[in-house]
Order: C-alpha cells, then sequence, then structure tokens
C-alpha cells in the first residue's frame, strides 16, 4: 500500500528579505507544517508575523530562501508550474483585472489551466451559477462591488477544482454579508475533501472554522494542534488568552540576535 | 479535477499576449497613442518636420562648395582671362578669414568646352560618387551661355553652392548695370537686368525621396517608442498598483512565458502604431504638400523595396523598444511613477534617431551595429534607393540582437522578486544590483 502525499507539506522552510534599512529580515524560520486533505488548517498570528510569506511561498510566488515546501508532494523547488496546477489562491492582493470582464477572467485562467473549449465553457457557466455571477458576468470587473468581486476572485481560485486551496486573510476588507459567503464558502470545501490553509488574525474566525491552528509570531510556527489541544497546553480557555500565552513564551525563548520579520 | 493538458510556453505566452492585448486596447490612453495619434497627429508632425528640415538647410552656412564652370566655345587656356572679372565676383577676397570660410565657393573650370547638355552630365553623373574619390566633383554648375545654374536640391550642398552662385551673381550683376548705366548716362532701371536661370537637374521623385527619407526614419522610431510607452507602464507597473500583478503569477505558465506575452503585446502596439503611422503618411503626403503655402516640385511616394524592406526592420526594432520600456518600467510601483521612469529612458531612443536629418552621414558596417542609428539610416538609404544590401542585412541582425538582449533583461528583471512585488519604485541606478540578485522565481 502506497502512501498518499500530504497536500501541504514544508519542512525547514526559510526565508530572508535583505532590507536596504533593516539589514538581513528572516520572514520565515524553520518552518514546518503539515495539512491533511478534507482539513481546514488555520495559520493564526499578528500583522508581520510570517503568514502572507509562507502561504506565498506555496503558492510559488515567492522562491523559499532554504528548507522545503510541497502541495500535494510536488516540491514548489522542483515544478512550480504543477505546484500551480495543484493549488487555488486566494489574498487580498490577487485582484481581479479590471479592464476584463468575469467571464472573459474565467476563460483566460481556465485557457492556462489547459481546460479543453468544450469543457471550459461548461465549467464557466456552472461556476457563474455557483457563486451567483451571472448576473454581472459580462461588465468590466471596474465596475463590481467589493462583494461581487470576492465572488469573481473565488471562482477563479477553484476554476480548475484543486485539491489544495490556499486562502490570506480572506474576510479582510469585506463586509458582513460576503465574509459570512466567505466563511460558508471555506466549510464547503472542506465538505468537498478539499485542504484548505488559510490564514487569518480573526480568532473567531479560526475558532469558528479551522479543524486544527497553527499559532505563527515573527516567522517562527510556536504551536499546532486542535483549539482542545491548544487549550490543554496553555491551561487557557479562550483563544485570545491561548494565543496570548503562546507569544509570551516564545518571547522569552527567543534568541535576541535575530532581527524580526516585518 | 477537471480534464487538463498542458500548454506549451509558446502557446501560453500567446494566450497572455491575447489577454494584455484585450485589456491594453480598452485602456483609453493606450489607444490614443496607438491608433488615434498615429493618424489624427501625423499632419502636424509632418509639417513641423517639413519646416524644420527646410530651416537647417537654410543654416547651413559653413560649408564648403564648389562650383563648376562651364561654356561652350572657351579653349581651357582662355578660361581665367577669359572671365576674370566672374571669378572675383563669385569668389572674392577675403581679409576674415571665418568670413571667407562661411561663404566658401571654390571655382573649378570644367576640362574642356562643355555644351549645356554635356554640363548637365558633368553634374548629374559625378554627383552619385564619393567626393573623396572625384576631387573635381562640381557641387553646381554655372554655364555661361546662357547664363543658367544647375544644380540638385535633393543634394543640401549642391543646393548651397547655387544659392551662393546665384545671390553673388546678382550682386555681380547689379554692379555691372549699374556701371553700364553710368556710363551711358541713363538710369539703371532703363537696361534689362542681366537674367540667371536656375535649373534643377534632380527628378521629382528623387526629391520626394529626400523628404521622405528625412521624415520617415524618425517616425519610425518616435512612433515605435510612442506605441510601447503606455502598454509597457500599463502591463508591468500598472499590473502592480491595481494588485493584479500576484493574480498573473499564479497562472500554470513559467515566468518566462509570461513575460513574453507580455512583451508580445506591448510589441504588437508598437508595430500598429508603427504602420499605422507609415499608412498614414502615404496616403496624405500628394495632399499635404500641395497645401503648403510655398510651390514644392516634389512627387511623394515610398518605393515597394523600402516598404518590403522595412518590415523586418520596423519588427526587431519595435520588440527591441518594447522589451526594454517593458524591462524599464517594471522597476516602477505605479502608473504615474512608470510615466516618469520612462520619459528619460524615451529620450535614449528619440534622440540618436535625429542623426536621420543629418546630411551626409551614411550606413557603413560599423554604423550598422549602432542601435536605433543603425534602424534610421538604414531605413534612410533604402528610401533613398541606395542598395547598400550587406549593411542591411547586418542591420536587422543587430537589431534581431538587441531585441533578444532587450527580452533577456526583461526576463532578469521581471523574475525577481525585489521588482516584482516591490512596494515602492526601484530607480534606474539599482538595475545592476537588482540583476545580481539572487531570488527569483520560476
Amino acid at each position: 500500500m502506497t502512501m498518499q502525499p500530504l497536500p501541504i507539506r514544508t519542512t525547514n522552510l526559510c526565508k530572508t528579505f535583505d532590507d536596504p534599512k533593516r539589514g538581513v529580515v528572516h520572514a520565515v524560520r524553520d518552518l514546518n507544517l503539515e495539512c491533511k486533505e478534507g482539513e481546514i488548517f488555520g495559520l493564526l498570528g499578528p500583522n508581520g508575523a510570517g503568514k502572507t510569506t509562507t502561504l506565498r511561498m506555496l503558492s510559488t510566488i515567492l522562491a523559499p530562501t532554504s528548507g522545503e515546501a510541497e502541495v500535494g508532494g510536488v516540491r514548489v523547488s522542483d515544478d512550480p508550474l504543477e505546484v500551480r496546477r495543484r493549488l487555488g489562491f486566494l489574498s487580498g492582493t490577487t485582484g481581479l483585472y479590471p479592464r476584463l470582464t468575469a467571464r472573459e477572467i474565467l476563460e483566460y485562467f481556465g485557457r492556462l489551466h489547459g481546460l479543453d473549449e468544450a469543457h471550459l465553457q461548461a465549467r464557466v457557466e456552472e461556476l457563474l451559477d455557483t457563486f451567483t455571477i451571472r448576473p454581472f458576468a459580462d461588465g468590466r470587473c471596474e465596475s463590481l462591488s467589493t462583494g461581487q468581486r470576492q465572488r469573481v476572485s473565488i471562482a477563479r481560485a477553484v476554476l480548475h477544482d484543486p485539491p489544495v486551496l490556499i486562502l490570506d486573510e480572506p474576510t479582510t476588507g469585506l463586509d458582513i454579508l460576503a465574509a459570512s459567503d466567505m466563511i460558508d464558502f471555506i466549510q464547503s470545501r472542506k465538505e468537498a475533501g478539499t485542504c484548505v490553509l488559510f490564514s487569518t488574525h480573526i480568532l473567531s474566525e479560526a475558532e469558528r472554522l479551522c479543524d486544527r491552528i497553527g499559532v505563527i509570531d515573527q516567522g517562527r510556527l510556536l504551536a499546532v494542534g486542535s483549539l482542545e489541544e491548544l487549550r490543554v497546553q496553555t491551561g487557557k480557555e479562550w483563544l485570545e488568552d491561548v494565543f496570548r500565552a503562546l507569544v509570551e513564551q516564545a518571547g522569552s525563548e527567543a534568541p535576541a540576535d535575530i532581527p524580526p520579520a516585518n | 479535477m477537471p480534464t487538463t493538458r498542458t500548454l506549451s510556453p509558446l502557446l501560453g505566452a500567446l494566450e497572455v499576449a491575447r489577454k494584455e492585448l484585450t485589456e491594453s486596447l480598452r485602456d483609453r490612453a493606450t489607444v490614443i497613442y496607438a491608433f488615434v495619434l498615429p493618424i489624427c497627429m501625423y499632419p502636424v508632425l509632418f509639417w513641423a518636420i517639413l519646416q524644420g528640415v527646410m530651416v537647417v538647410e537654410g543654416l547651413q552656412d559653413r560649408t564648403e562648395t564648389t562650383l563648376g564652370i562651364a561654356a561652350a566655345g572657351v579653349p581651357a587656356e582662355k578660361h581665367d582671362t577669359a572671365t576674370e572679372g566672374l571669378t572675383h565676383a563669385l569668389s572674392p577676397p577675403s581679409e576674415d578669414p571665418d568670413e571667407a570660410a562661411a561663404s566658401s565657393l571654390k571655382l573649378i573650370w570644367a576640362p574642356e568646352s562643355m555644351d549645356m547638355e554635356q554640363a548637365r552630365e558633368w553634374l548629374a553623373e559625378d554627383s552619385e560618387e564619393d567626393t573623396e574619390d572625384a576631387p573635381d566633383r562640381p557641387d553646381a554648375v554655372l554655364f555661361l551661355d546662357p547664363l543658367t545654374i544647375l544644380h540638385l536640391s535633393t543634394d543640401s550642398t549642391s543646393n548651397l553652392a547655387s544659392e551662393r552662385a546665384r545671390s553673388r551673381l546678382a550682386a555681380h550683376a547689379s554692379a555691372l548695370r549699374l556701371e553700364a548705366a553710368d556710363r551711358a548716362g541713363l538710369e539703371a532701371a532703363d537696361l534689362d537686368p542681366i537674367s540667371v536661370s536656375t535649373v534643377d537637374l534632380a527628378g521629382r521623385g528623387a526629391k520626394g525621396a529626400v523628404v521622405l527619407a528625412s521624415l520617415l526614419p524618425l517616425l519610425l522610431v518616435v512612433m515605435a517608442v510612442m506605441g510601447s510607452f503606455f502598454p509597457a507602464v500599463d502591463l508591468t507597473a500598472g499590473e502592480k498598483e491595481r494588485g493584479t500583478a500576484e493574480t498573473t503569477l499564479l497562472v500554470p505558465l513559467a515566468r518566462s512565458s509570461i513575460i513574453t506575452g507580455k512583451v508580445l503585446a506591448v510589441g504588437a502596439l508598437a508595430m500598429s502604431a508603427t504602420a499605422l503611422s507609415l499608412f498614414a503618411l502615404s496616403l496624405s503626403a500628394e495632399h499635404l504638400l500641395s497645401g503648403l503655402p510655398v510651390e514644392v516640385d516634389i512627387s511623394i511616394s515610398i518605393p515597394t523595396i523600402a516598404v518590403i524592406g522595412a518590415i523586418p526592420l520596423a519588427f526587431f526594432f519595435s520588440l527591441f523598444v518594447s522589451a526594454a520600456l517593458t524591462a524599464c518600467a517594471s522597476l516602477a510601483a505605479t502608473f504615474k511613477e512608470g510615466q516618469a521612469l520612462l520619459g528619460p529612458v524615451q529620450m535614449v531612443f528619440i534622440l540618436p534617431a535625429m542623426v536621420g536629418i543629418i546630411p551626409g552621414i551614411q550606413l557603413t558596417y560599423p554604423m550598422a551595429l549602432i542601435p536605433v542609428i543603425n534602424v534610421v539610416l538604414a531605413f534612410r538609404a533604402m528610401l533613398m534607393g541606395q542598395p547598400l544590401y550587406g549593411q542591411y542585412c547586418v542591420t536587422a541582425l543587430a537589431l534581431a540582437f538587441y531585441a533578444w538582449l532587450a527580452l533577456r533583461l526583461a526576463l532578469h528583471l521581471l523574475s525577481r522578486e525585489s521588482v516584482l512585488l516591490a512596494g515602492k519604485t526601484l530607480p534606474l541606478s539599482r538595475l545592476l544590483k537588482i540583476l545580481r540578485g539572487t531570488a527569483s522565481t520560476r
């Protein structure tokens, strides 16, 4: 019996940046992470903790300085194109082309993912209905509301039905209804067996959605486990207190010679 | 997962180019610069440059010129004594060396007695040859009976020689007339003036070719730069500003295909601007010339061979400009900063193109290796009908090499994380440092 590769795995993943003012900045340090099929994994941390950098390395936007990141058993450094085929990525910085329509964007990504024309059209029509995009599908994206854009972005991310979905602070900037739609969408992907890795600094989101939570601060993964396991580990009841306890504990142990990540 | 197939890098690049073109063609500034400007602004540019050429030619007062003197029935040994007064009038001695240099008109006698037809041949035949190889070649010819100045309006030095001879003859004739009138006790106005006629030996087509050769090479460069300016900024800095740079990086294509697709889209718009400007010129040139306030006896038509020859030159040059501007614009973080960054860069292309309107510079093999100058001189030579096939080939190859080099630069820059995801505009001075950096994505 062969072992199924994990949807997401990182091994001693590191990323450093050269900053003209601050020198070498360690954004991510020796990060080891594993996400399973059908799991919602939340990466929880304050701003500048290294969440976005980690997700960008997994999605091949950034190259790791050292260590490895794998998606579905494929190393990002070996075959980034195959990794991009296997995941859907969504963040606040993955905007929509303002002068194209929603339909054109979906067709464009579909063609680049190699969907044949007949299959592509059927898939686009399906997504237009699934995410209620049809009423504004042929208008330019620059004229869409934030909520409408978010729906088009989600459709773009899942167009090729990826087994892995990576979402970077997916509810940031959304109004209550759009954020609620996003949370429903993440839950629906779990039911479809997709592995979802998402970052957030909103504790209630993590508490509500995640099977497991990884707490990250200053580029280091401080703890991983279910909410219950983290409660036991820290002896705290509320996630805010759990998070604070882990960060304080790590702060007292952290080496002083490494500049923090931005 | 749905059934998918892997796109080849070329198909992927073409798909990216198609999408980028669709987006660019929906941008008003791009449409104006790539399509509207080449057609609508063209007549104004044409007229302004024509005026400029005329002014430049009028200011060539430091050029040394030679005037051939030919006459029928005057033996060579009698030349000096027969025309002593005329010689003095045409080339007066001057104590001021600067003044003498500024108005230099060296006189050379025809080696033998000539009729008008032979005088025409003397000027026209030798004009095709190199000056150094034919030291006795006159820039213009003064035929003595009837007093006629022969010149080639397509040759600026010939024009200058003709103009100097004409004005000095007029002054000499006026003095003679006054002297004769005084001797006869008459008013000068009562005597018939001595008439000097001027004959231009250049054909209408040759004259048109000179005008075209002064204008078109410069236009080719200007339109290629203008046509690629906005798309280059839009598809790099504009994409960063709109927050779609990362979206583009998520497509399952190699970075090289994505960047090649962008450069192809920019290049297509640059070529479109260039082609439209040439097309507009060919349609409107005759009409515009007929509308000028002065009579211009020239015929404008672009030789077919020049059009065919210009295609590969325009293709490689547009790619070269597009890749270079795209690479530079990628350093900017916003559209506005991209425009500011490319302002000086576009002058790097346009200023050398001014060489195209300087008379006398020829397309040599070394010149064919200098970017921008080579395309201007090659296109100019084609329009003038000069058969410099070796130099044309070297020019095309050099441009293809520079286009490849610029594309490599764009690929290097746009693969750098420090460029792709920079939150602020990077100065051009950091170009080398960025290229030496290691963090790049595929």
